[in-house]
């Protein structure tokens, strides 16, 4: 390192004339460099992010139509958040959501730190079974979403084939719910398992050392000493988790649409099916502003949480 | 001492029950690919055969057809091209804005970073209602550009946030020493830092790519027939129910999939740090 570190920077010498001319022109234009290095980033995100949310709060409190100019909505103060607030479909799904999401993140979290002890272990060929245990997240969600269906079918699937009966999975509110949980459980449990263990693996290991001159058993070694110092890891994958799930929206819509009988109508396929089959974008812009509020509160306590941890 | 020889064997035995668990585990979480992969691989009257079949002679033919349809390939040349330049422009617009993240002080400086990480997070629907609205009142809605610009909300804050994480481990004397040599800021990063940033680009790039790649919502509002990605075009598989030619789902679905498994594996050692967008590394 020590070698190139000298190397490098010798092909950059100034030839001498230069340097002393234009040393005051060099630090003044040194001074802009922050601003035109992180310029760019911002000016892209207000564009593509910053605009877009600004003109959705506006047609949240418009009446607007496609056909209409872009500002040419007529002002209706909180009626759509109104007519939202009054819709059986967008109360019910917002307690899909939360169950929802509530469902899936402690099935992953749980299931990922049993993943995440088990890959810990100091066993040879752990690597084969850590490939092999991540595809599932690799894997585009749709396509994973429409190999579950396959495996649902009614008439050729290989679940039905096995337990003898013909059972409409993705036909009935219970079954529905649950098969789609189950997907999103199949598909992110490796990212909670991958946290985890990258958590294991930066536990220190005196404290477990200390624990076991002390002669503690295995149980009270995980619930006294492994389980607190992993909390952090623990908060990190349950907030991501949240966050995530929270807009859960491909799974859903390759097998349920949101049926049957909205049984599985989360908040994102709610704003979905109101914006893009409905087109009533201002009903659609107030849908987003409510999921955009309570994933903001989301963003505030993961970004509480790893701030806090940095600071230690 | 026997309680050495009775741990060993307990320990032995502790092996075999974390091999055996983890190979129900890793067989439960590969099932259902490796089934579909082996529909592709059948005939039409194997697929819809009463008792599934375990073992029969694989035919490729499924593959043959999706390769050789014009509206596959051509998803398959729209996805390459959106994916590709949302990372290029990402990198391009981000890579800077990451190296002053990790190096240089600024007011602002953590507000606008943690702003980033916001944005990464905010579900996508709600950019995409009135992404939606202005890109059609632009005459832009259904062009690859439009899409492309719906993929950097997501990969360029991910850039960002990888790319900081990748400056602050590389040491600050590279550049101080080209300073004192006479290399102005801009000079220091494009010659000195830029080339030993390349294997975080290239992290960075895989994992932004996995994503846009795998994208379906931007994609199904913002594309058509002519314009739309792959992702797209395998939802219009699900459409109907046994009417659907499986043979040809199950085909493209897995050519969907090949490529970004490849990358991931790729990218295996970063895929921590990019999932937790920065927060965890791996």
């Amino acid at each position: 390192m020590g070698e190139s570190s000298r190397a490098a920077p010798h092909g950059l010498t100034l030839p001498a004339p230069a340097r002393t001319v234009g040393r005051g022109v060099r630090i003044s234009l040194d001074r802009w460099f922050t601003p035109f290095a992180v310029l760019p980033t911002f000016a892209v995100m207000l564009l593509v992010f910053g605009l877009p949310l600004l003109f959705s709060l506006y047609l949240s409190f418009t009446g607007w139509s496609l056909s209409q100019e872009l500002l040419g909505g007529e002002f209706v103060g909180l009626a759509n958040y109104q007519d939202l607030l009054d819709d059986p479909v967008f109360i019910g799904s917002l307690g899909i959501t939360f169950g929802f999401t509530a469902a899936a993140v402690a099935a992953q979290l749980g299931l990922g730190l049993v993943i995440a002890l088990l890959l810990n272990v100091d066993l040879p060929y752990m690597r084969v079974f850590r490939t092999a245990l991540i595809v599932p997240m690799m894997i585009t969600p749709i396509v994973g979403a429409l190999c579950w269906k396959l495996l649902l079918d009614p008439s050729h699937g290989v679940f039905n084939y096995w337990i003898g009966e013909r059972i409409v999975w993705l036909g009935m509110p219970g079954t529905a719910l649950a098969a789609v949980w189950l997907v999103n459980v199949w598909h992110s449990t490796p990212y909670v398992a991958l946290i985890l263990l990258a958590g294991l693996r930066s536990l220190p290991s005196e404290p477990r050392e200390a624990a076991a001159i002390d002669g503690a058993s295995r149980l009270q070694m995980f619930r006294h000493v492994t389980l607190p110092l992993l909390r952090p890891y623990l908060l990190v994958a349950l907030l991501l988790r949240t966050i995530f799930e929270f807009r859960a929206f491909d799974n859903i819509y390759a097998m349920t649409g949101g049926g049957p009988a909205n049984s599985t109508m989360v908040l994102s396929m709610f704003t979905y099916l109101v914006s893009f089959v409905r087109f009533d974008f201002s009903l659609g812009a107030a849908a987003s502003w409510m999921m955009l509020l309570m994933s903001m509160l989301l963003c505030l306590a993961f970004i509480a949480v790893i701030r806090r941890r940095d600071a230690n | 001492m026997a309680g050495v020889v009775g741990s060993r064997r307990v320990r032995r035995i502790e092996a075999a029950l974390v091999y055996l668990a983890l190979a129900v585990l890793a067989a439960a979480f590969l099932f259902p690919l490796l089934w579909v992969l082996g529909l592709s691989l059948k005939t039409r009257p194997q697929i819809f055969a009463d008792v599934p079949l375990f073992l029969w002679w694989p035919t490729f033919e499924h593959y043959a057809d999706v390769l050789s349809r014009a509206d596959f390939l051509k998803a398959f040349v729209n996805t390459l091209i959106v994916s590709a330049s949302a990372v290029l422009l990402s990198l391009c617009v981000g890579v800077p804005a990451a190296y002053a993240f990790a190096r240089f002080p600024f007011r602002g400086r953590s507000f606008l970073f943690f702003a980033l990480l916001v944005m990464r997070m905010l579900p996508p629907i709600a950019v995409l209602v009135p992404m939606y609205v202005l890109f059609t009142k632009l005459g832009l809605a259904t062009t690859r550009l439009s899409v492309v610009l719906a993929y950097t909300t997501f990969s360029l804050p991910l850039v960002v946030w990888i790319m900081r994480g990748f400056f602050e481990d590389l040491p600050k004397e590279l550049e101080e020493s080209a300073w004192i040599d006479g290399a102005t800021r801009y000079g220091g990063f494009l010659r000195v830092v830029l080339p030993l940033a390349r294997p975080g680009m290239v992290a960075a790039s895989i994992l932004c790519l996995q994503l846009a790649w795998n994208d379906f919502l931007f994609a199904a509002v913002l594309t058509n027939n002519a314009t739309q990605t792959l992702p797209v075009l395998m939802a219009g598989f699900s459409g109907g129910d046994s009417g659907v030619d499986w043979g040809a789902m199950t085909a493209s679905g897995m050519l969907v999939i090949l490529p970004v498994i490849i990358f991931s594996f790729m990218a295996q050692r970063h895929l921590v740090a990019g999932l937790s967008s920065g927060s965890v590394k791996g």
